[in-house]
């Protein structure tokens, strides 16, 4: 007999929902973090989607520790003196069911798995899974940590130990490594107070704001954000890593370089730096998707690659927090009929399959490659960012030029061949259309 | 019965509870100091070494049974809450350590809390236990015969203590490290018996809650006719340095020429 039922690794928020639903479903389930609590380890941009929720803490938002409500969504094509912003703005967002918000990890996590220790899962923390144990079938049949007397075992292992898995990898679930398959998330976390934030971006009460760049990592291809919490904002970058280490650039000079651009210094300007943080980003979506079910093993969230990376899309917490829910359903499901392999925890993948967790990463496949592209990333910025610099400019006496004229030119001036901008003017449709 | 104390504190750089800090700490930051968590390695060695059984208290809400939890799991015997909003008085978590360690030989305390506390709550154990103290040991060799230990003095100097008798020993953080708890311990359903004092004393003792204070001494006004003159005479500007003096006198009276001179200098 197995200690436990499931042993849950990494109470990120993809092991916080699996051990939420398995221990309503009555299993027996160890939560084991490495941190010194939830989320002590945790960080990423600052903007939750956390609509999946719904299924799982009914009026989630009545209790999360939210910061802010997101009701601005701003766009920003930039060069390094040019900026051309599409903002959306929707006062609904800032209502129940509300939409996106943006959260500290420490927090969010926190009260995440405070939901599952309330649902009956044993939380423990400061521990490291550091290998799986298997039986004499090649099972995985529990895990090694790096406390004495250190096994546990388990009928499943849901492994959500996040982006680069060392439990995934052990188990031989991913294919060759390539580091073209992740970039790397650096952030500032900047205090202001909060009526300079309200002020400066145009927001009231706890509505906030989230604004994507494209343009603004220098040689290095990747994107960057901003998001407001209640008194600090966060600024960052996601970078490349081949473009990063071929540049030999430093991820905080590039946050720097973007910190004293035109249209961000006077956003930013005065704000303390409270924190420094880097993480990887599984950011190939489903292109390096590793296998997602082993016999007794399922992997959930960024461990199993599943984060939604696609330019004006940067979700992570709400595939993880899917993911993990379907991962602790279908776990619960394998051991109701006494069938831990993979074919007994096949339901993972069906549910993945049928629902917004593939289904996402399916259509916005083409994404990732298209979005951090060289044409993208160092030509299309320039180029639209002229265009409207020469729609709105008043060369009087000259007549205004037509629209389409501006494009032809500038295109040319910039260097994109017309096959080029159809053929990725095609894959956008096909991706986001 | 080899008593430990814990404390639950904020480890937060602003710590609950010390002025500018908030009220109450946050657990996710909450746990015991390094100097605890070298108590409990110390009671553990001995109770290894001599027999015994380890009984660990704490003096604090509910939340701090998270580091009770943790001592049963690293391998204490027992565990004892005594039931107090945070923030007691020193007096008061002393009298109440103390009503669990009436039959304890040994108390291991850390020599002071990570909250900017004054190390007190040991030397009041053992003036509530009636028994000998030896605090702010910096080395500590635990034998079946006793306990040998280096305590710091100051200016540098140590003084070596062979402890045979009850007594409470307070240590540094930098003597032992804390075992780790093995995994099993973790898991294991930990049962904590909890006290509740016959007499509370709610929430923080106010003078606790402010920022730190020298306390208020009173002088006499600054002698001189002018504004300038009494600077002059409240900052000793212009005036020759005083030397020490040097006197021979039989301890008694040595000890008074100190005092004397101390309460002179507006030290005591
Ligand atoms: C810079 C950056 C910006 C991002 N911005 C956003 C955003 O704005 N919105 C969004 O939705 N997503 C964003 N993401 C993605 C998002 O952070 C992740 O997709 C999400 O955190 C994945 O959740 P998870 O539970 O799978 O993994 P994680 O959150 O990484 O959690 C994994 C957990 O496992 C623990 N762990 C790891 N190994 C072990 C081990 N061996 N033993 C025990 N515990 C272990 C870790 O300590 C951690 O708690 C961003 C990511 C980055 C890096």
């Amino acid at each position: 007999m197995p200690d436990v039922d499931v042993i849950v690794v990494g109470a990120g928020p993809a092991g916080s929902c699996a051990a939420i639903v398995l221990a309503r479903a009555g299993k027996k389930v160890v939560l084991i973090e490495r941190g010194p609590f939830p989320g002590s380890k945790n960080m990423y941009g600052g903007v939750v989607y956390p609509r999946i929720l719904d299924q799982l803490i009914p009026e989630w938002w009545l209790e999360a520790p939210i910061q802010r409500w997101v009701t601005r969504r701003s766009t920003m094509i930039m060069t390094d003196t040019k900026a051309l912003t599409i903002d959306f703005r929707s006062q609904a967002w800032g209502a129940p069911p509300y939409n996106g918000a943006t959260a500290y990890r420490p927090d969010f996590d926190a009260w995440l798995a405070d939901h599952a220790v309330a649902a009956g899962a044993e939380l423990i923390c400061s521990t490291t899974v550091t290998g799986l144990l298997h039986d004499a079938n090649g099972h995985v049949s529990g895990v090694v940590t790096d406390r004495p007397d250190g096994e546990l075992t388990a009928s499943v292992v849901i492994a959500c130990d996040g982006v680069n898995s060392f439990l995934a990898k052990q188990e031989g679930l991913y294919g060759e490594f390539d580091a073209a398959n992740y970039t790397l998330g650096v952030k500032e976390t900047l205090a202001l107070p909060k009526d300079v934030i309200d002020e400066r971006f145009g927001v009231r009460g706890t509505d906030g704001v989230d604004i994507e760049i494209i343009g603004c990592t220098g040689g290095v291809n990747g994107g960057g954000f901003i998001y407001t919490n209640l008194d600090t904002i966060a600024v960052g970058l996601v970078l490349k890593l081949p473009k990063l280490a071929a540049q030999k650039q430093r991820p905080e000079q590039l946050i720097a370089r973007l910190k004293a651009h035109p249209a961000i210094a006077p956003l930013v300007e005065g704000g303390e730096i409270k924190e420094y943080s880097a993480h990887l980003i599984p950011e190939a979506g489903i292109s390096m998707l590793p296998t997602l079910a082993g016999n007794g093993i399922l992997l959930a969230g960024d461990a199993a690659a599943l984060c939604l990376a696609a330019g004006i899309w940067l979700e992570g917490v709400n595939f993880a927090m899917a993911s993990g829910m379907y991962a602790g359903q279908a776990a619960a499901e394998a051991i109701r009929s006494k069938d831990t392999s993979v074919a007994g925890l096949a339901g993972y993948q069906r549910r993945l399959e049928a629902t917004f967790v593939l289904k996402d990463h399916r259509k916005l496949r083409r994404a990732p490659e298209l979005v951090l592209s060289d044409r993208v990333q160092h030509l299309y910025p320039e180029f639209a960012t002229s265009v409207a610099e020469r729609m709105f400019r008043v060369d009087n006496p000259e007549p205004k030029p037509g629209v389409r004229k501006i494009v032809a030119q500038e295109r040319k001036r910039v260097g994109i061949r017309r096959r080029d901008l159809a053929k990725d003017g095609l894959a956008g449709l096909r991706s986001f259309g | 019965m080899i008593g430990v104390c814990l404390k639950w504190v904020d480890r937060r750089p602003e710590p609950a509870g010390v002025g500018g800090g908030p009220d109450q700490p946050d657990e996710r930051f909450a746990g015991v100091s390094a100097a605890d968590q070298a108590a409990l390695e110390w009671a553990l060695r001995q109770r290894d070494l001599a027999g015994g059984e380890i009984v660990a208290v704490t003096v604090g809400p509910a939340a701090a049974d998270a580091v009770l939890r943790d001592a049963l799991a690293a391998g204490a015997d027992r565990a004892v809450r005594v039931d107090r909003p945070f923030g007691a008085p020193s007096r008061t978590v002393a009298d109440d350590l103390a009503t669990v360690f009436a039959e304890a030989t040994t108390v291991w305390c850390g020599d002071y809390s990570f909250d900017r506390g004054t190390g007190s709550v040991p030397a009041f154990v053992a003036a509530a236990l009636g028994i000998g103290q030896a605090l702010g040991l910096v080395a500590i060799d635990v034998d079946v015969a006793g306990i040998g230990a280096l305590r710091r003095l100051d200016g540098g100097r140590r003084e070596r203590l062979a402890i045979t008798g009850r007594a409470v020993l307070s240590v540094e953080g930098g003597t032992a490290l804390l075992r780790r708890a093995p995994l099993r311990g973790l898991l294991a359903k930990p049962v904590i018996d909890v006290v509740v004092p016959a007499q509370r004393i709610d929430a923080a003792h106010p003078a606790d809650a402010r920022p730190f204070r020298p306390r208020p001494r009173a002088f006499a006004p600054p002698a001189g006719s002018t504004a300038l003159d009494r600077i002059r005479t409240l900052t000793a500007a212009g005036a020759t340095v005083a030397h020490g003096e040097t006197v021979t006198l039989d301890p008694p009276a040595a000890a008074e020429r100190i005092l004397s001179a101390l309460r002179e200098w507006g030290y005591i």
